[in-house]
């Protein structure tokens, strides 16, 4: 905005309107630069517009894709449990039916049973870990909080890793897409820390703040480098990160060899527990 | 005391003019067809009736664009009253345009 006679000078007119040029480019509020031969059409803003309405489609598609994702898996679990699971119990009946009516003579039948028997018996075992590993039941049953603890328990078991959980939401009652959300986290972000970190202590923490809910799982294995964070095929990493930001929540991973690698998940309160206005 | 007195009335308050403007767009790109709009929201509001629009597309028109020394557009010039003003973008900002052009407190 500039006068063209004084009180500016010449020089300070030229510089103050450099000055709003420099200005109308920086908010963008340029549609085309004119020149002498060419005019040259900036269409800048528009594309970061549809850049920002793609990436939000985007996010709205994989947070419809994770829901309906979880609702599959419990479809899955259900039959697997119903079903499967029930089929296998009538042929372990069965086969304890019909090794009773052996008689002693049939040895090699008997032996035969017990060996179908103990089959059918790791057959059940695998059924109800593969269903409480699609739909974890203890979710539903006892909550979240006793569901990560656990988690952290189980996890210990297998991997040998130490492992901790620590909160202060023990008694709040969290909104169920929440609460998948943030157990699928916690699983994938255990499961990298058996597969990647090299780490022998472990800790998860679940705590309310007046910012936000903050999970964090932290280790002290080698770190994260900064490529594996953002890189395409971190599908884990991508998988966590849109699990958050479906919840309006963010998602930050770091670390180093020093300082292992540290998760850390933030979501509104509002999002996360029963009865939070929103 | 001559030229004092011209002075004044050169940069004297403004009563009862008719603004005349030039406003140079793109087409109908954004920044544009936003200055257009703000530009007849804000005369309408400040100098109803007291107004001239002329609306040069560059698109159309390069060479007034350039025997303007327009550089960007959207470019609105404030060519009468004097003295002239040049206010560059898309006029979302109606504190500064009016202050720039000088509206501010016309509203009449």
């Amino acid at each position: 905005m500039s006068d063209q006679k004084p009180p500016y000078s010449e020089l300070e007119t030229k510089m103050k309107e450099a000055e709003e040029l420099i200005h109308a480019l920086r908010t963008q509020q340029v549609d085309a630069i004119v020149g002498e031969r060419h005019i040259m059409l900036v269409r800048l803003k528009q594309a970061e517009e549809n850049l920002k309405s793609s990436r939000n489609q985007l996010r709205a598609l994989t947070s419809y894709l994770l829901s309906a994702r979880e609702n599959e898996r419990a479809v899955i679990a259900r039959e697997l449990h119903d079903e499967f699971g029930q089929a296998l119990t009538s042929l372990h009946l069965g086969l304890s039916w019909i090794s009773r009516k052996l008689t002693p003579g049939q040895r090699p039948l008997q032996e035969k049973i017990r060996s179908l028997s103990a089959t059918t018996t790791n057959l059940m075992r695998s059924v109800k870990n593969i269903a409480s590993e699609l739909r974890p039941g203890v979710l539903d049953e006892l909550g979240l909080v006793k569901t990560l603890k656990s988690e952290a328990r189980e996890f210990e078991g297998h991997t040998g890793i130490h492992c901790r959980f620590k909160t202060n939401t023990a008694k709040a009652k969290f909104e169920r897409s929440a609460a998948v959300a943030i157990f699928r986290i916690v699983q994938a972000a255990l499961t990298n820390v058996a597969r990647h970190a090299h780490a022998s202590r472990a800790r998860i923490a679940l705590m309310k703040r007046k910012n936000g809910l903050i999970l964090s799982v932290t280790d002290n294995g080698k770190g994260i480098s900064r490529k594996l964070v953002y890189g395409h095929d971190s599908l884990g990493i991508t998988g966590m990160r849109e699990r958050a930001l479906a919840l309006g929540g963010t998602f930050t991973l770091g670390g180093s060899g020093s300082k292992g690698t540290i998760l850390t998940v933030q979501i509104p309160l509002s999002r996360v527990f029963i009865g939070t206005s929103r | 005391m001559k030229a004092r007195k011209r002075e004044r009335r050169r940069y004297a308050k403004p009563r009862r003019e008719t603004y005349v403007f030039r406003l140079f767009v793109a087409g109908n790109e954004s920044n544009s067809s936003q200055a257009r709009e703000n530009l007849a929201r804000l005369c309408e509001k400040h100098i109803k009736g007291r107004y001239k629009i002329d609306v040069v597309d560059v698109l159309k028109d390069a060479a007034s664009a350039h025997k303007n020394k327009v550089l960007v557009t959207p470019t609105l010039i404030l060519i009468k009253p004097l003295p002239k003003v040049t206010v560059l973008g898309n006029l979302n900002d109606t504190r500064q345009v009016l202050a720039a052009l000088r509206l501010n407190g016309d509203e009449r």
